[in-house]
């Protein structure tokens, strides 16, 4: 009987076990086939007379791109662009507020349709995800210590000086590529990285300009803003799962579309009027300034 | 037949002690884990998403490292947890109200608040003032005081516990004070706190996981540092949660096995 029950037990093991490498094969072929599909399904729908509804997923952090209003609900320039492609194409957008890690693991999941974060196009994201056309750029600046003796970004690139940023940021990406002396400290959210900074624990925080530019702002005492030269324009996209082309073709369209009826200067006279004039006496290119 | 069901069921020897048999132990943990595989597996395959866990190897040594990082972090934890447990738990039932309320504001304030918030305050503020500039010792002070609060109410529970009647007994058999505490009230505050205190140390190895976002170099910021850079977000999880696993599944064996050794002296 012991026999049997010993048998009984091997049986399932080796079960258990051929289940785990059988599902590594199966999964390539039925993911691929199923990707194709799930593009196109759910726009079948879209000239029937109920609307459909949009997933935008964004982090809510990047005020005035991604940002509450008074109320708590989603506002800024992404979710005003996002609105302004519902209107043109005919979808309701659900605007869920994700953290930054979480973004493209919500394409790749489907939990959501779009992803629009003002996030830069990489060739590492668009192994994962599809990048519209870009929308806007932004460049890297550094908040450097006011006494860590840093003049430029080569500065930061030598051992013993330790520079913050932000997980995943591009900024992160930069100091990886091209800073490899610095001393890199890894931290989940900006107010982090300016704090280190401040506090003199950190020499330097690698992030896009605008939000440099304001926390320079508020900590001039302590922080001096370094801008970086000769760097290359990150520029923005809006995402899409991979593969689903029909809704990135949509948003295309919608794109030039926007531009060409002013949509963008509008959203500059909105949420940036004051920066655009600071970036203009500095020289700096604007976010919605595509041509260069 | 009746083979079978000792294969699924507990044996009833005649009111007995009630005994699991080692292969029917073995036949229900598999089926329970083939079951979570299952769901798991079911889970991966109906988001579409394939796991690949190939670059593991390139980053095998910070992994380790991240790996002793962590269990550094817990093991110095412990030993100023626990010394910060007993002295606040003794401090609590203190004759000088001075020292009453210190302690138990301190507890209160700690259990009361979330790990994250303190994480921060401690840091930036109290650990910047007071020039606390190593993140691995800061991480283990933060830790060890988060900690000692939880330890400090784990033994003052098992104080409290103490009948009033063994302390009269004690007395009666003419026991001096330190006496008392020698033969009467440690030995039995160590097996009541023991299987407690070593699930306590499950507890820490997984809070530790928090001070990544003051980057501490341990475990859970080495794996989130490598999937910020390859966003295999899900591939660094599912593993981190295994290492972890590693380390918290022998301490929780060791406390149940403590538990039920104990219950069996009493």
């Amino acid at each position: 009987m012991k026999k049997r029950i010993y048998f009984l037990i091997t049986l399932l093991s080796v079960l258990l076990l051929s289940g785990c490498g059988g599902a590594a094969d199966t999964e390539d072929s039925a993911g691929q086939a199923d990707t194709a599909s799930a593009g196109e399904e759910p726009f079948k729908e879209s000239s029937s007379d109920t609307k459909q509804t949009l997933t935008v997923a964004m982090e809510l952090a990047y005020p005035p791109f991604e940002m509450r209003d008074e109320a708590g609900d989603a506002a800024g320039i992404s979710a005003d662009l996002m609105k302004a492609f519902g209107e043109y194409a005919g979808y309701d957008i659900q605007i869920e507020n994700t953290a930054w890690d979480g973004l493209i693991p919500s394409l790749q999941t489907g939990a959501a349709d779009i992803v629009i974060s003002s996030m830069t196009i990489t060739e590492e994201r668009q192994n994962l995800i599809d990048f519209s056309d870009p929308y806007a750029n932004a460049l890297l600046a550094v908040l450097a210590g006011a006494d860590s003796g840093i003049s430029s970004v080569e500065d930061l690139n030598q051992a013993g000086k330790v520079l913050a940023v932000k997980s995943g940021s591009t900024g992160h990406m930069y100091a990886e590529k091209n800073l490899p002396e610095a001393e890199l400290l890894v931290l989940p959210d900006e107010s982090a990285c300016v704090t280190e900074v401040a506090q003199g624990r950190a020499d330097g925080f690698i992030y896009d300009q605008l939000t440099i530019y304001r926390n320079w702002q508020n900590n001039l005492d302590t922080t001096t803003a370094i801008f970086i030269p000769f760097q290359d324009v990150e520029k923005w996209g809006i995402a899409v799962q991979k593969g689903n082309q029909k809704l990135l073709d949509e948003l295309n369209a919608f794109l030039v579309d926007f531009q060409a009826n002013g949509g963008y200067e509008e959203l500059t006279e909105k949420y940036l009027a004051e920066e655009k004039k600071a970036f203009d006496e500095l020289g700096f290119q604007w976010f919605f300034d595509m041509k260069k | 037949m009746k083979h079978l069901k000792q294969l699924f069921w507990i044996s009833d020897n005649n009111g007995q002690h009630k005994k699991i048999s080692r292969p029917a132990a073995l036949f229900n943990l598999l089926l329970v884990a083939a079951l979570w595989v299952a769901l798991f597996w079911f889970s991966l395959r109906t988001i579409q998403i394939r796991l690949d866990f190939t670059f593991l190897g390139e980053f095998r040594i910070r992994i380790w490292n991240g790996f002793l990082a962590t269990l550094g972090l817990s093991l110095f934890s412990l030993i100023f947890s626990l010394l910060i447990g007993i002295l606040s738990a003794a401090g609590q039932s203190s004759s000088v109200l001075f020292i009453r309320f210190f302690c138990s504001v301190y507890v209160k304030f700690i259990r009361g608040t979330p790990l994250i918030m303190q994480i921060y305050l401690f840091f930036y503020i109290v650990g910047t003032a007071w020039g606390v500039s190593n993140r691995f010792i800061a991480g283990v002070l933060i830790l060890s005081i988060f900690e000692g609060a939880y330890i400090a109410e784990i033994i003052r529970g098992s104080l409290l516990s103490l009948e009033e009647s063994q302390l009269e007994a004690a007395r009666a058999v003419g026991f001096s004070r330190r006496q008392t505490w020698r033969f009467v009230i440690l030995p039995q505050m160590i097996t009541r706190t023991l299987p407690a205190l070593t699930g306590q140390f499950a507890s820490i190895i997984k809070d530790s996981s928090l001070l990544s976002i003051i980057a501490v170099i341990e475990l859970t910021q080495t794996m989130r540092e490598i999937s910020a850079v390859n966003f295999r977000l899900f591939e660094c999880y599912l593993f981190l949660g295994i290492l972890y696993l590693c380390l918290t599944l022998p301490v929780s064996l060791i406390s149940e096995r403590l538990e039920r050794r104990f219950q069996y002296e009493n």
